[in-house]
């Protein structure tokens, strides 16, 4: 009796260290932050009226985003309307809140194109995308819009990124990015 | 001189056999890595880690003895984490392995994600320095449930631009340039991520480990980073060794 006790005891006692030691583990649960992070089903967009424009502040706002990573990193003036900084619609800022990069679209990783620095391929070229796919029907504006928009309607396991369905850009800022792949460059 | 050149850069892409480096780096760079791939600047924080070892948790005799493997058996089994360990009930990385030992040896446990920690867990898995990683991922359940779940999180889209871990590391993509890097197979014997890492970073100029290593490219493609040592991330780094299973451990590792 007595042997037994001081048994389950010591059993006791190893038990609560085993737990002890598992608990001296970090093992947060990241489950709530993929959920939270997840992409929404793939989505068919259509172009807004008067999305496709030869203003020139528009295809420099796109050509911006094409070519620059986010607007901690991105160097040089700055297109009209575009900021450096993502603000929230609708909150008010104090003097203390820091306000957070804007992303642009880093495009230029996977494309090349003209005037590209660095242009990966991981994407097809985007170079003189004027004449060889627009002028020749190959093509047309609302298949471009469409791709950066959320690429997955036509391929699924695109590694193509998803700029509206993501919230990463506006209808305006898509419009602006289409502008400039269709617009003869110089 | 353009004969030297390129005898030196054809040197290096052997050493490397990372063919496309020539793309990251300038000359004076690649003189840089050849001097330390000799003199790795890691070495000194492994050996670091080595004190700490001693210091906090019984030196390789203790870990061996919390392991229940003998002193002789320790390389070839470090050589198989993550792993399922029963008292722990969790399968766990080497560093998890770490804090838990340091516990029981009376020390606070060094963060996941110190200096110190990455030094510690350097040390202790270049122990399994010239084995072959002998992760089994259908050991037991708990490590196949660890592997699924690696293949889920490596595959799935998320963040800020809808990519996944895939996005650019899958075999299509593989050797493609990413805005002037060469996307790495992770599981070649040229880049054998799982094999080499705790690496020196040379962007960084700091030693990382594999998981922080995960940790980057989440942050550069806007997926939101998940934390170390959650049940995710231990996931992923289950997922990612076993694609270089059968490769040479050679830790530090070195990298760009
Ligand atoms: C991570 C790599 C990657 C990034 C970053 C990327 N793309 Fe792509 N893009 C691709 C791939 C791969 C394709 C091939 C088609 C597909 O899979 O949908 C593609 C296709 C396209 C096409 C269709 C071309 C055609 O006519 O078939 C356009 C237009 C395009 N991308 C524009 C952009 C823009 C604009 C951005 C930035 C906002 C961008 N891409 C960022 C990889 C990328
Ligand atoms: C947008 C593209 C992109 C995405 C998405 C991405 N990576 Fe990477 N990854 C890269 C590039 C480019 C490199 C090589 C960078 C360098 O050499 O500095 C790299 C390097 C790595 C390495 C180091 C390889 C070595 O040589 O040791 C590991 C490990 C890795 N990635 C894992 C992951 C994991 C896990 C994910 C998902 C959570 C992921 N990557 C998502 C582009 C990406």
């Amino acid at each position: 009796m007595k042997r037994l006790l001081l048994l389950s005891t010591t059993l006791g006692l190893s038990l609560a260290f085993a737990a002890d030691l598992s608990s001296s583990i970090e093992s947060p649960n990241a489950s709530k932050i993929i959920a939270k992070d997840l992409l929404g089903p793939a989505k068919v967009f259509t172009m807004p009226a008067g999305c496709i424009t030869d203003d020139k502040d528009a295809i420099a706002r796109g050509d911006f985003i094409f070519h620059n990573l986010n607007g901690k990193k991105a160097k040089g003036k700055l297109p009209p309307g575009l900021a450096k900084k993502q603000k929230v619609p609708g909150k008010t800022y104090g003097p203390q809140d820091k306000i957070p990069a804007k992303q642009y679209g880093n495009c230029v990783a996977c494309h090349n194109i003209e005037g590209a620095k660095g242009g990966g391929n991981i994407g097809p070229d985007l170079t003189s995308y004027h004449d060889f796919f627009i002028k020749t029907g190959v093509r047309n504006n609302q298949y471009v819009y469409q791709k950066i928009a959320d690429a997955r309607v036509d391929n699924a396991d695109t590694h193509m990124t998803i700029n509206l369905t993501t919230g990463l850009f506006t209808e305006r800022e898509i419009c602006d990015i289409t502008s400039y792949i269709v617009s003869i460059k110089k | 001189m353009i004969g030297k050149k390129i005898i030196l850069a054809s040197t290096l892409i052997g050493v490397l056999a990372f063919g496309g480096e020539q793309f990251a780096m300038s000359d004076s760079d690649r003189a840089m890595y050849a001097e330390m791939l000799e003199n790795n600047p890691a070495d000194i924080m492994v050996e670091s880690g080595n004190e700490y070892m001693e210091e906090f948790a019984g030196g390789d005799e203790g870990l061996a003895k919390f392991l229940g493997v003998s002193e002789d058996d320790l390389p070839a089994y470090i050589a198989g984490f993550p792993r399922y360990i029963k008292k722990l009930d969790m399968v766990v990385g080497l560093d998890q392995v770490l804090q838990a030992l340091m516990a029981e040896n009376g020390h606070k446990p060094f963060k996941l994600k110190s200096k110190d920690m990455f030094a510690m867990s350097a040390y202790a898995k270049s122990i399994a320095n010239e084995e072959k990683i002998n992760i089994d991922v259908n050991a037991n359940p708990q490590m196949k449930a660890a592997y699924a779940m690696g293949d889920e999180v490596f595959n799935t889209k998320r963040g800020g631009r809808g990519l996944s871990c895939m996005s650019c590391h899958s075999p299509d993509v593989i050797g493609g340039i990413l805005r002037t890097q060469p996307l790495p197979d992770l599981g070649s014997e040229a880049n054998k991520a799982a094999a080499t890492w705790p690496a020196y970073r040379m962007t960084k100029s700091s030693l990382r480990t594999l998981p922080r290593r995960f940790q980057g490219c989440m942050n550069n493609a806007l997926l939101a980073v998940i934390p170390l040592g959650s049940p995710e991330m231990v996931a992923l780094e289950v997922y990612v060794t076993d694609k270089a299973k059968g490769r040479e451990i050679a830790i530090p590792g070195l990298k760009r």
